[in-house]
């Protein structure tokens, strides 16, 4: 059984059809990529799937579940966990605390445990402070824990928003855009980062522009052109697909 | 041009020495004895006073200190902006008044229905927080503030309105009759005491972050996992049960409350002293508490102008440090 099983998704925004039955499967323990050009809907798809929206048409079966249209903090308690396009961390407070509010939902503490459970309270947090630590430490940015996020420059946010996407231990990341504004040093440090996260045993969705980029990481890559789906094969298919870099020579020639 | 800027770099410098009296206090073993020191002086603090009218200004210090921290928890922590939080003191104050003058309640279970008869009604207008935005939000909470007035002004069998009600006896705990001002401090102190220790237990925890991350950021907070919806009407119910607390205690340290104790005007005033003093950290509200408190009182004899001198006083101090005097930088814009 696939982890995830995306069944005939559409999304319309009014008139504007931004997904049009995108069916695809996503395997345990893989690194898969999305390409697209710019609009045709690959953001929109990763929002229906965590949910922020709820697709128009199509499931969503996860782990055997279905879980179209739950809101986004019931799925991310599931374990679908992701990053921003337009990179969202809490940029006003410390790096370990952003990475503690990523562990939120595993945060096993109820307001009556705040007040009357002090010892438990206090133990539980003591772990989370540990484990964010462990994190940190994967992506070199322990040293950095106490600095505001803001601080930290482009590329380590990028960095530290996955961290507080992995920290829950999710069984699947969606990270979108990962690169962008990445020189090719921090890119090559991103890379390395997303194996160490397959050798963990999360199952990898990634949204890239950056055709080196994703199809050293990706095994397995889905194109979508105009919210459907266009073609699916592995790096060395889609590079060589007629049709694939035509829909790119015409819209950017990227690749 | 250039004087301005220079002005502003001598208060950077002051300003700075805040800041280093902040980092040395972030040392876990000075932090412990500044809290010791804090407390000793606290509770001697009537000795060295020793001034019934100065003590009365104190009272009143700790009575806002409350309302802010807990208005704090709400604006500052959380980011939803309430003018409407002198409703929920003054629903602590009715509550207070009629159970101890019509049904001879004792002063501690006034006090505790008090705090939960706000925190019910917080969460009420809570709940809307779902549906609208910060901005309506906010417009709601000033319609709740007005209607808590009107209806107390104007439901007289009940609330006796615009006289209010009038000899509230002196409080009893425990056999402790609690009658001047020094009494009043210690009463005060204890519930500034028991605000502090539960509201640090709470934002130091995964609700804390909950409401920062709300803050920050609602939708990535979302994602993370955080039911934003009713986080938000939690942290609503929590802040509003402090302001009960502070009602209660207004009714029997005034012995008379009216329906203008609680008008839009305090609600306002308890938001100057938060963005003052400093959003989003515990006790940063507390410096403008002090600050509000002592600036009121020595322009007293042109009291017509207390909103005017209220509202220079926060331009000044925003111009120059503009998330407050003590506040997180997360103000700063
Ligand atoms: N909230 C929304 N309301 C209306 N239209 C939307 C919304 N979100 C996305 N769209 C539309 O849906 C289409 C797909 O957008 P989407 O952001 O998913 O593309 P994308 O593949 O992520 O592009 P990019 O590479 O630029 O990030 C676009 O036409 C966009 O204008
Ligand atoms: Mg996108």
């Amino acid at each position: 059984m696939s982890l995830l099983a995306a069944k005939t998704i559409g999304k319309k925004f009014g008139g504007v059809i931004a997904l049009n039955d995108v069916s695809l499967n996503v395997e345990q323990g893989e690194i898969i990529g999305m390409i697209g050009p710019n609009g045709s809907g690959k953001t929109t798809f990763i929002n229906n799937l965590s949910g922020l929206y709820a697709p128009t048409t199509g499931q969503f079966i996860f782990n055997g579940e279905n879980i179209t249209g739950l809101a986004a903090h019931v799925i991310t308690g599931k374990g679908i966990s992701r990053t921003f396009q337009n990179l969202r961390v809490f940029p006003n407070i410390s790096v370990l605390e952003n990475v503690l509010i990523g562990l939120h939902c595993r945060i096993d503490v109820s307001l009556w445990d705040v007040y009357f459970g002090f010892v438990k309270t206090r133990k539980i947090e003591k772990q989370a402070r540990e484990k964010a630590m462990d994190v940190l430490a994967i992506a070199d940015l322990a040293s950095r824990k106490n600095d505001l996020a803001k601080n930290l420059p482009y590329g380590k946010q990028r960095l530290l928003e996955i961290c507080r996407a992995i920290v829950s231990d999710p069984h699947l990341l969606l990270l979108d855009e990962p690169c962008a504004g990445m020189n090719p040093v921090e890119m090559d440090d991103l890379a390395k980062f997303i194996r160490i996260l397959q050798k963990k045993g999360i199952t990898v969705f990634v949204i890239e522009h950056n055709m080196r980029f994703i199809m050293s990481v990706a095994e397995r890559i889905v194109v979508l052109a105009n919210g459907s789906k266009f073609q699916e094969g592995t790096p060395a298919q889609i590079q060589n697909d007629k049709k694939v870099q035509a829909i790119y020579l015409g819209d950017e020639g990227e690749l | 041009m250039q004087n301005i800027e220079q002005r502003s770099d001598k208060h950077e410098s002051t300003f700075n020495n805040i800041i280093k009296f902040k980092s040395l206090l972030e040392n876990q073993v000075y932090k412990k004895i500044a809290y010791i020191l804090l407390l000793l002086f606290s509770v001697f603090l009537p000795n060295i006073v020793n001034n019934m009218y100065y003590m009365g200004i104190i009272n009143y210090m700790i009575l806002y200190a409350i309302l802010c921290m807990g208005l704090n928890l709400i604006l500052g922590y959380t980011g939803l902006l309430s003018l409407g939080h002198a409703a929920f003191y003054g629903l602590g104050g009715y509550t207070t008044a009629i159970l101890i003058t019509r049904y001879d309640f004792g002063f501690l279970p006034c006090l505790i229905l008090s705090g939960i008869i706000a925190l019910l009604f917080g969460i009420l207008l809570g709940l809307p927080t779902r549906k609208v935005r910060g901005d309506y939000f906010c417009l709601l909470t000033i319609a709740f503030g007005e209607i808590f007035r009107l209806v107390a002004q104007a439901w007289i069998d009940f609330t006796n309105g615009a006289m209010g009600i009038v000899g509230i006896p002196i409080p009893q705990i425990f056999g402790w009759s609690i009658r001047t001002e020094t009494d009043f401090y210690y009463l005060g102190l204890i519930l500034l005491t028991f605000t502090f220790i539960t509201l640090s237990l709470l934002v130091n925890s995964k609700f804390g972050r909950a409401f920062i991350a709300i803050r920050e950021d609602e939708l990535a907070a979302s994602v993370m996992g955080i039911n934003t919806a009713v986080y938000k009407i939690i942290v609503f119910g929590i802040g509003c049960f402090y302001a009960g607390l502070a009602g209660s205690y207004l009714a029997v340290y005034q012995t008379t409350i009216t329906p203008s104790n609680f008008r839009l005007e305090e609600s306002c005033l308890m938001i100057i002293m938060v963005i003052v003093g400093g959003m989003g950290s515990l006790l940063a509200p507390i410096a403008g508490v002090v600050v509000m408190t002592i600036a009121t009182e020595y322009f007293r004899d042109i009291a017509e102008y207390r909103m005017l001198i209220i509202g220079v006083i926060m331009v000044t101090v925003l111009l120059f440090r503009p998330q407050g005097i003590f506040g997180t930088s997360a103000f700063k814009s």
